[in-house]
């Protein structure tokens, strides 16, 4: 079942990072025909913005799934192993709760941009096509974030290690 | 409580939930979160806040550059850059007593200049140089302290991720904060060598020695780094010209970097979405702090926190460099707890307003309106102005007085003093940026925790950490050598941008 | 009392707008209400955010009255831009006039049936403050130059020059590094912002206004219905015609005193004729049927708005001056 939960989010991150890649070559044309004269593509500033919400939210649950987030561990390493065990599982339901008030909250933040027609300056796009991409991906943070509470309190209950430190390199 | 009263205990509140080992981003989210709450009377504004704030903080143009940066080392290493470094710098100095060490720094350093991360750089020059150092017989300490010091000029020779948030937190042009940042990163790959130099006079046993290469290999080694030379130039060069953004950029020399691992073949399907995966954890990471961090400041800026403590600051009269010197050994101590980008995402927004009403003296009005009404003049400026004009600036410029801006505007002159402190100002933040970026990064080698430190160690199992901490020192020597030479002369720094 | 409310606005608290119309307004509550309602004032964004966010902060009730620029959020309230395009406005107090008119007419239950209005007016004529002197529009050729709503980057775009959009308390920064090379701003806001002591060019138009930017002073529906009775009364009279055609006409009589600001500095101050507009009006003129073609009835609003702000002009004098209760 991690191996699940794993593998969705891995999957998410490398479509951010194509998204990612996307963006780049946008970038990178808009350079070019800007300098060669053709013109540069409008508004890809806006299209970075959106574009980019969406990569983080969508590389984050890979991250919290692998423990890629930055921690100050030296004071807890004496603790005992069932004491930081322990830690990490109130440290994760917690991060849980965090990660689903966000995707909560983004809902909000969708709906009053659906509601509002607010656009982009330049484009002129929905601003809340970029909000329900990112809100796909943060649901997805959220589900990921509730397993890898579940995790951590198995393994604070049962002493056996079952989530995956660290990412593929 | 008054709501700096709540301001204040955040603090320690804050730094309880990281040493209980809470990720620092949700250590400063839930310490935003909850004072908010607590300053409102209830979460329905932090939550309201909620609604659009991880978008607009996620979807920024300026930080967009970090993920660009951090897939741009992926593919840099993926290209081989790492490796043809190495042996460029191997066959000039390698033959020296220490070479292959100060080779792997000037490695670190040309490494430095293609990637925006201290970790990635210190990861990538260990693999390629750990197992030459062990060849030629240096020792363990040694080696590993090394590589530790080499990765830290990731960050200070740019492109650099940390000077990049630090410019958006202090609202800093990024292309003047890279050009500071060159001369300095230079100073520091210099410094290390020496250093490697004294080291090997002391301990002789700590490093081995091999014979010369051929010149003709050398030079052929040389041309093997062109790749890494155009990714600079145009990477660097071109946001430094003012040809692009630092985003585009960015963008440029991941795709540039991406073409050259292609074509070298480095890069297939399944090393890009490892390339892929590696960014999404580390732009998490940092985008997870940003997020944590801008909820924090914004609770403290609610709560006025920075402005009393900057307006208490200035009313105490204490001499600048006093209170500069505070700062930097605050950092140095932090830093032996904490990583570079958390500090400056949780200090900055507290210290720049501090630093920025102090005057370390870099810009006077007078004499900067004074130098311009004189080169004006120099260009002919005056021709066609009224002869009793002239002559009354003339005699204010005698006087070492004030030309009003009417009359200098004769001579097309319209420098006003808000002009002048703005350029002021702009000199001190670019110069307390890169001190600052430069403490941090020797926080990343300081014992007792010092990521860097860690992941070097991780790669070499024979090497007791302690041996690493004792070698280490040297490289933190030379780095407080240099900050004091930095503080001492502010041109060093401001040379290029001025 | 028994009433607090939150007023959030981006501009500093000695600006003109919050110093003579918002802090006039917030006054007035206060003592109408004869001290039930108090109004706390947030200067420069202090409760968070940003500009563009105003509008969603009163929606949501981060704070209770929110003054914005409604063209940081484009898109949301299109009717408002028929007071934006070029060469439409000749008067501030005339054009806040027929906006209220046409607020109550075809906004308040549409566009911004989310919020309470309380005032609507336009400033005073909108013009340009650059680094390099610029009389033609060819001047502005690849010049970087700030806007403040989706029309008035069309019209720079057309123009010539390079939008950059920005709210406008990131002008000053922006203009002293250099990010821009100039911003659209009436005169009134240049002195707050210190404007004459970042560039030295100003160009204004003779008749009417090269653009205009629309503003509200909009109330959390929540907390307007939550009042009691006799505290909604005080809101409702501080609310309406009255006030917008004050704000408006307070803010367009602040415009003198900053353009002496910039003539005292020795600033190169250029004047756009009349018979020199019409090479800019020719350009810009587009925006018209643009804007029209994307709007249900735009031509209707078109020709509705000159005929109210005509209208309110001719009745300026019937109209009760704001506050004199
Ligand atoms: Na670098
Ligand atoms: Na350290």
């Amino acid at each position: 079942m991690n191996r699940f939960f794993l593998g969705l989010s891995r999957l998410l991150a490398i479509l951010g990072g194509i998204v990612l890649a996307v963006l780049i070559v946008i970038v990178v044309v808009s350079i070019v025909g800007r300098e060669t004269g053709l013109g540069a593509i409008t508004g890809d500033y806006e299209l970075v913005e959106a574009g980019m919400a969406f990569c983080i939210f969508a590389f984050l649950p890979y991250a919290h799934m692998t423990g890629a987030h930055a921690t100050v561990d030296i004071f807890t390493n004496a603790l005992g192993e069932r004491a930081h065990r322990w830690l990490l599982a109130v440290i994760d339901t917690v991060f849980a709760v965090v990660l689903i008030i966000i995707a909560v909250q983004l809902y909000g933040g969708l709906v009053s941009k659906m509601n509002s027609g607010q656009t982009t300056l330049l484009l002129q796009f929905p601003v809340w096509w970029g909000y329900l991409a990112s809100f796909c991906a943060a649901v997805i943070g959220g589900v990921v974030g509730v397993w890898h509470a579940l995790v951590r309190i198995t393994e604070a209950v049962t002493g056996n290690s079952i989530a995956v430190e660290g990412g593929e390199t | 409580m008054t709501n700096i009263e709540i301001g204040l205990w955040s603090f320690p509140a804050l730094l309880l939930l990281i040493f209980l080992r809470v990720p620092i981003g949700l250590a400063m989210f839930l310490a935003g979160f909850l004072g908010l709450g607590i300053i409102n009377d209830g979460f329905h504004i932090a939550l309201a806040r909620l609604k659009t704030e991880t978008f607009t903080t996620f979807s920024s143009y300026s930080l967009s550059i970090v993920p660009m940066f951090l897939l741009m080392g992926h593919f840099a290493t993926l290209g081989g850059m790492s490796q043809s470094l190495f042996k460029a710098a191997e066959s000039w100095l390698g033959h020296r007593r220490g070479g292959v060490a100060m080779a792997a720094i000037g490695a670190c350093a040309g490494f430095g200049a293609i990637c925006g991360s201290s970790l990635a750089t210190a990861a990538t020059m260990g693999r390629v140089a750990l197992p030459e150092l062990k060849r030629y017989g240096y020792s363990g300490g040694f080696s590993t302290a090394t590589l530790a010091a080499g990765g830290t000029l990731g960050i200070l020779i740019p492109p650099s991720v940390v000077l990049v948030i630090y410019a958006i937190l202090a609202e800093q042009n990024i292309a003047k904060l890279f050009a500071a940042a060159i001369i300095p990163g230079i100073l520091a790959a210099i410094g290390y060598i020496i250093m490697i130099s004294i080291y090997v006079r002391l301990n002789p046993k700590s490093a081995g020695v091999r014979p010369p290469v051929p010149m003709a290999q050398r030079f052929r080694a040389m041309f093997d780094v062109w790749p890494v030379l155009l990714v600079f130039g145009l990477v660097v060069g071109g946001i430094y010209g003012g040809l692009f953004t630092p985003t585009e950029g960015a963008a440029v020399g991941a795709l540039g970097t991406g073409i050259i691992a292609l074509f070298n073949g480095g890069l297939t399907w399944k090393t890009l979405m490892g390339s892929f995966t590696a960014t999404a954890r580390s732009t998490a990471m940092i985008f997870f702090i940003v997020l944590g961090a801008a909820f924090y400041n914004g609770f403290l800026a609610v709560s006025q926190v920075p402005q009393t403590a900057a307006d208490w600051v200035s009313a105490q009269g204490y001499s600048p460099y006093m209170v500069l010197l505070i700062i930097l050994v605050f950092y140095l101590l932090l830093g032996c707890f904490m990583d570079s980008l958390s500090m400056i995402l949780l200090t900055i927004p507290i210290f720049f307003p501090i630093i920025s009403v102090l005057d370390f003296g870099f810009v006077d009005f007078v004499t900067m309106q004074h130098d311009m009404i004189r080169e004006a003049i120099a260009n002919g400026a005056a021709q066609g102005v009224a002869q009793d004009v002239m002559d009354q600036i003339n005699a204010l410029m005698a006087a070492g007085e004030e030309v009003p801006r009417k009359l200098s505007a004769e001579v097309g002159v319209r420098l006003t003093e808000l002009r002048a402190n703005a350029i002021g100002l702009e000199y001190t933040a670019i110069w307390f940026g890169i001190l600052v970026l430069i403490v941090v990064e020797t926080g990343l080698i300081t014992p007792p925790v010092g990521m860097i430190l860690f992941i070097i160690n991780a790669m070499d199992r024979q090497t007791p950490i302690v041996e690493t901490y004792k070698a280490v020192l040297f490289f933190i020597t030379s780095d407080l050598i240099r900050v004091a030479l930095l503080v001492a002369f502010p041109m060093i720094t401001l040379f290029l941008i001025t | 009392q028994e009433v607090t409310l939150k007023l959030h606005q981006f501009l500093p608290a000695q600006a003109n707008v919050p110093k003579l119309v918002l802090d006039v307004w917030a006054d007035n509550v206060e003592e109408d209400s004869e001290g039930r309602i108090k109004v706390d004032r947030y200067a420069s964004m202090a409760l968070g955010g940003t500009p563009p966010e105003l509008m969603d902060q009163a929606i949501d009730g981060i704070a209770d009255v929110v003054w914005t620029v409604v063209g940081y959020t484009p898109g949301r309230f299109p009717t408002t831009e028929v007071f934006e395009l070029p060469f439409m406005v000749e008067d501030a107090r005339e054009a806040s006039c027929a906006y209220w008119q046409m607020f109550e007419e075809h906004m308040k239950d549409g566009e911004f049936s989310d919020v309470k209005i309380v005032g609507t007016w336009v400033h005073g004529p909108g013009m340009f403050h650059t680094n390099e002197p610029v009389r033609v529009p060819s001047d502005l050729e690849g010049m970087k130059i700030r806007g403040g709503s989706r029309l008035v980057n069309n019209l720079l775009t057309r123009v010539g020059a390079e939008p950059v959009g920005m709210p406008v308390p990131a002008v000053s920064e922006a203009l002293s590094k250099g990010v821009i090379d100039g911003t659209t701003i009436p005169w009134e806001v240049t002195y707050a912002l210190k404007v004459p002591e970042l560039v030295t060019n100003h160009t204004e138009f003779e008749g009417a206004a090269l653009y205009n930017l629309t503003f509200v002073l909009a109330m959390n529906k929540d907390v307007y219905e939550g009042l009691s009775d006799e505290n909604k009364a005080v809101i409702d009279a501080n609310s309406g015609l009255e006030f917008s055609v004050f704000a408006g006409g307070t803010q367009a009589d602040a415009d003198g005193p900053a353009r002496q600001v910039a003539v005292d500095l020795g600033n190169n101050i250029i004047t756009v004729s009349e018979e020199e507009a019409k090479e800019w009006d020719a350009i810009v003129n587009p925006i018209y049927e643009e804007w029209a073609s994307g709007m249900e009835n735009g031509d209707a609003l078109i020709e509705e708005a000159k005929t109210r702000m005509e209208q309110c002009g001719e009745n300026m004098a019937d109209i009760d001056t704001y506050g004199d209760s």
